[in-house]
């Protein structure tokens, strides 16, 4: 398994254990599915929250509103944001 | 139908071109009378509304039946309560066609508000529609950090034609409740900066709220920032404005508090409290300034 798909399954792990998500399994979740509304059905207050869950559990801050709405859209695309911003951390 | 469309479109037009008058008549006042002449002007004017309008007289006594609950309400009471509304848009216009123009503003509480600015954990200030807040929060001394506003589409628009007006740039960042998450986002990744984010918390159009009681009477207020402020582990601080003279105003810290839910399950009902600590403080303003409540609309079945 390479370094995206080991986040991607990680990813989705914490999001339904510390967004407590009832009748969600990590693995029922798609990498497409888009986070918010339809898909998973994440609201405002669940994105409040993943903001904080990221800079927790990966050491991510999102500091520009645009990188946001774009690395929101998905499991995917979190992942990705994720990724991109260790390497350049580090 | 075609005509009553037409009639109704014609009623539309005369309204904004008799608005649009009643701006122009102000703003030639103001120039040519300044701001004690269009204060003047405001008596015939506010006085003929208040006399000729029922639907104001309607409007208004939903607050002002609550609010003196032990006194009959006269028209008086909606006159003074229009008047200092008016009042406070001839200022604000006053102010942004005068640039050099200032208002002498008391700030009580600045040591706390620099206290929790200096914990780094970012700061929310709720805030609410009444007194001079438009004025008062552009006007706020230097804080040191970085001030977001979140607010409504058209109140987004009035801060900008205000700061367009006097030429300035915003000294603030306006982000706007029907973006992205409704700006929750964008405020959460503000205050993890340390920011600072006000926010309006009267006011409930959408979304979750708690039940509270407030004058006596329920009604529903926003939670999101009870939440947001639990979430980020970040204080809130109540400020409301005052208008305290003719060209004097009071900006005070009515209430601290730092908002926590335990279970995340349960974060709409463990927030209540705080948005009644919220109702309280302003329910104390108001009986300090009961004429300085500028919600005109029946505020208990929103």
């Amino acid at each position: 398994m390479n370094e995206l798909e080991k986040l991607k399954k990680e990813l989705k792990e914490i999001i339904v254990r510390d967004l407590k998500l009832v009748d969600v399994k990590p693995e029922e979740i798609n990498d497409t599915d888009p986070l918010f509304g339809e898909g998973l059905g994440l609201d405002s207050l669940d994105a409040v929250e993943l903001v904080v869950i990221i800079q927790k559990n990966f050491g991510v801050q999102i500091i520009d509103m645009e990188e946001g709405r774009k690395a929101f859209e998905s499991i995917e695309t979190l992942a990705k944001f994720i990724l991109e911003r260790q390497k350049e951390n580090s | 139908m075609a005509k009553i469309k037409k009639t109704d479109r014609l009623k539309k037009i005369i309204k904004k071109r008799l608005h649009a008058l009643g701006h122009w008549i102000f703003y030639v006042t103001m120039s040519l009378f300044g701001h004690t002449g269009a204060y003047l002007l405001l008596w015939p004017v506010v006085g003929s509304y208040v006399i000729c309008s029922r639907k104001i007289h309607n409007i208004t006594q939903t607050y002002l039946r609550k609010r003196f609950p032990n006194k009959k309400v006269y028209w008086f009471d909606t006159f003074k309560l229009v008047h200092s509304f008016s009042q406070v848009l001839v200022d604000r216009a006053w102010l942004g066609l005068n640039p050099k123009a200032q208002f002498n503003g008391r700030l009580e509480g600045l040591e706390t508000l620099i206290k929790l600015i200096n914990q780094k954990k970012g700061l929310i200030i709720l805030t609410a529609h009444v007194g001079i807040w438009q004025v008062a929060f552009s006007h706020l001394p230097d804080l040191r950090v970085p001030v977001n506003v979140l607010m409504h589409y058209e109140e987004e628009n009035a801060a900008k034609h205000y700061f367009d007006l006097r030429n300035q740039p915003c000294p603030f960042h306006i982000i706007r409740n029907d973006g992205f998450m409704g700006g929750l986002v964008e405020a959460s990744i503000a205050l993890s900066k340390g920011e600072i984010v006000t926010i309006m918390a009267d006011r409930y159009v959408q979304g979750p709220y708690a039940k509270v009681k407030f004058l006596g009477y329920n009604t529903r207020v926003p939670i999101g920032a009870y939440v947001l402020a639990a979430i980020t582990s970040t204080p809130v601080v109540v400020i409301l404005t005052a208008k305290t003279g003719k060209k004097d105003y009071l900006v005070k810290i009515w209430d601290v508090f730092y908002p926590k839910c335990k279970n995340r399950n349960q974060k709409e009902q463990e927030v209540q409290k705080y948005a009644q600590k919220f109702v309280n403080a302003l329910e104390e303003y108001l009986k300090v300034y009961p004429y300085q409540w500028y919600n005109f609309y029946d505020f208990w079945s929103q």
